[in-house]
């Protein structure tokens, strides 16, 4: 396949808008790119196409928000943590996990129950949509 | 993770000559307020050549860092800007940013300048106003930068497109790794946040027997003005408030001034170049590189096991041959996990070791001995090679109070910065 200039970032952003949580799957190895990109970190391969996202993942790790690591604008997104997420397709990334306050880490950590269900949600910033995951209570 | 094969360089590469200014906060004092980024880089570049016994003329080329140039300095090409201080007018030159890993990078890019053959004989130097910014159109005055606007800046670190739109990779910088580290080695909450302090105390206690260490009074020293009979006690105080989920604020970085530059030459030409000095070449066995943007999970983690893992197969030296290690510790967290993942401590115990105070200066395993960014200072670009400056004395036995009980013959040092560039290295002193 040839290699295009493509407005990968705008498409991503246009699918959130409606409604569609996507990522690019690589045609060689099946590797799932979140979020998307030009060519497959697995195995090198440009040959790329576009997947919609189930959104069921795993978080494997906790990092609550701290003044640091805090902003006044995030306060809209209720009790979150950041953490280690691996998406269903496979791929990992840092993400927002809302439903996670100190008392709810203490929990899991306690009952040594990590890694636990997270489910991708489309999240409105200031100006653009993105995409934060919300802790599954089983 | 994808890896690279390393291969050997072309020749030897040997460290001559290394310089360094004080870290300073300059504006604050009328001696050194007003200072240029041409007179910092250039007293370090001179430093460095005086020590390396070459003259300007001997020297073939140069390379520049500066982590932020363009909002601290309002440079768009600071090598340039600087090229006339110090005797190389004319000579080629190139700028690198890597942000807090440019000062190791600035090893590695003049090592590979020497080692392909092109050059004989290269000048490596960082300059960094981390605590202050150029006043537009005036030629030396300076402001002071508030750490709340310098963090505005570092959010420019970050890729625009994905990471600062997803907003965890920014943030856990702070505690990523402290948290894998309790997660994987099985600490509790207490004995994770004592580790941390332990490290502010042994950086301390470094930077108080370093005269160019910008933070010399001992927390010991602090604790006691404030009326505490024991060090740990202030420590979890709020004089020493939580800042993130595990970081407290003696953790951080003290953002500051300064420059430091290296002069390498092939090891063939040592002779040739040192003349009449004393001191022995110290040899580049070998650099290891990776990197992590930020939405990689444990992104310091994992490009740190790489680079560690380049650098030990190419040189062939195992862990248990390093004599004294430095990191990059902008977050003090850095300097326990990097520690473990050379080797360097032993996996699981590298806390014990902090907590026993084994990493100071006077310790069986020292580590940071000029003090480390947090007390020594974090003039951004130039704090890596600071750290080879400091190294460099240390297995001169040069290093004064602040000398090592055992000359140490064989270093590693690693660079992490720039959300996030990795590059690790090991240097021998010539036999």
């Amino acid at each position: 396949m040839a290699i295009t200039l493509e407005k990968v970032v705008e498409t991503f952003y246009e699918n959130l808008e409606k409604g569609k949580i996507t990522g690019k799957k690589c045609t060689k190895c099946g590797a799932v790119e979140f979020p998307p990109v030009y060519a497959c970190n697995s195995c090198g391969c440009w040959d790329m196409e576009w997947v919609e996202i189930s959104g069921n993942a795993k978080l494997h790790s906790i990092v609550m928000p701290a003044p640091l690591s805090n902003k006044p604008e995030y306060k809209a997104m209720g009790k979150f943590a950041y953490g280690e997420v691996e998406l269903e397709e496979g791929s990992r990334l840092n993400a927002v996990v809302r439903g996670i306050n100190k008392k709810k880490r203490k929990e899991i950590l306690e009952a040594d129950a990590l890694p636990v269900s997270v489910k991708a949600a489309i999240y409105q910033r200031d100006g653009f949509k993105t995409v934060v995951f919300d802790l599954v209570e089983e | 993770m994808n890896q690279t094969k390393l291969h050997p360089y072309q020749r030897g590469v040997s460290i001559i000559g290394v310089g360094c200014t004080p870290f300073m906060y300059t504006v604050d004092k009328e001696e050194t307020n007003g200072l240029t980024e041409g007179e910092l880089f250039g007293y370090a570049a001179l430093k460095a050549m005086e020590d390396a016994g070459v003259n300007p003329q001997d020297v073939d080329f140069y390379f520049h860092g500066e982590a932020s140039p363009l909002n601290n300095s309002n440079y768009l090409t600071p090598n340039i800007h600087v090229t006339n201080w110090f005797g190389m007018k004319g000579k080629a030159s190139i700028h690198h940013s890597e942000a807090c890993c440019t000062g190791y990078y600035a090893v590695e890019e003049a090592v590979n300048a020497v080692a392909s053959g092109k050059y004989d004989c290269v000048l490596s130097g960082c300059v960094e106003f981390g605590d202050s910014v150029a006043v537009p159109n005036h030629p030396y005055r300076r402001e002071k930068i508030s750490m709340e606007k310098f963090l505005q800046t570092t959010a420019w670190l970050y890729d625009r497109a994905y990471t600062r739109s997803l907003m965890a990779g920014q943030e856990l910088i702070y505690d990523d790794a402290a948290e894998w580290y309790k997660r994987t080695r099985g600490l509790t909450d207490e004995q994770m946040d004592d580790t941390l302090n332990w490290m502010c105390i042994n950086n301390r206690r470094n930077a108080s027997v370093n005269p160019l260490a910008i933070e010399r009074k001992t927390y010991e020293e602090l604790a006691k003005e404030m009326g505490f009979d024991n060090v740990m006690d202030y420590m979890r105080s709020p004089y020493n408030p939580k800042m993130g989920d595990f970081l407290r604020a003696g953790g951080l970085e003290l953002k500051c001034d300064g420059a430091a530059a290296v002069v390498v030459c092939a090891t063939e030409l040592v002779d040739k170049y040192m003349g009449n000095k004393s001191h022995k070449p110290i040899e580049v066995l070998g650099i290891g590189c990776a990197a992590c943007e930020a939405t990689t999970p444990h992104f310091e983690v994992r490009a740190t096991e790489e680079a560690v893992r380049q650098v030990y197969e190419i040189t062939g030296v195992k862990p248990e041959e390093i004599d004294i290690f430095y990191a990059n510790d902008f977050i003090i967290t850095s300097h326990l996990v990097s520690a473990e993942i050379a080797g360097y401590l032993p996996f699981g115990e590298g806390w014990k070791y902090i907590c026993e105070g084994r990493t100071a200066y006077d310790g069986d395993k020292p580590i940071n001995t000029n003090g480390g960014r947090t007390s020594f200072g974090h003039a951004h670009a130039a704090s890596g090679l600071a750290d080879l400056y400091e190294a460099v004395h240390q297995m001169r036995g040069e290093a004064g109070d602040g000398q090592v009980k055992r000359l140490p013959k064989t270093a590693m040092l690693r660079g992490y910065g720039g959300a996030q560039n990795i590059c690790t290295y090991i240097i021998r002193t010539a036999d």
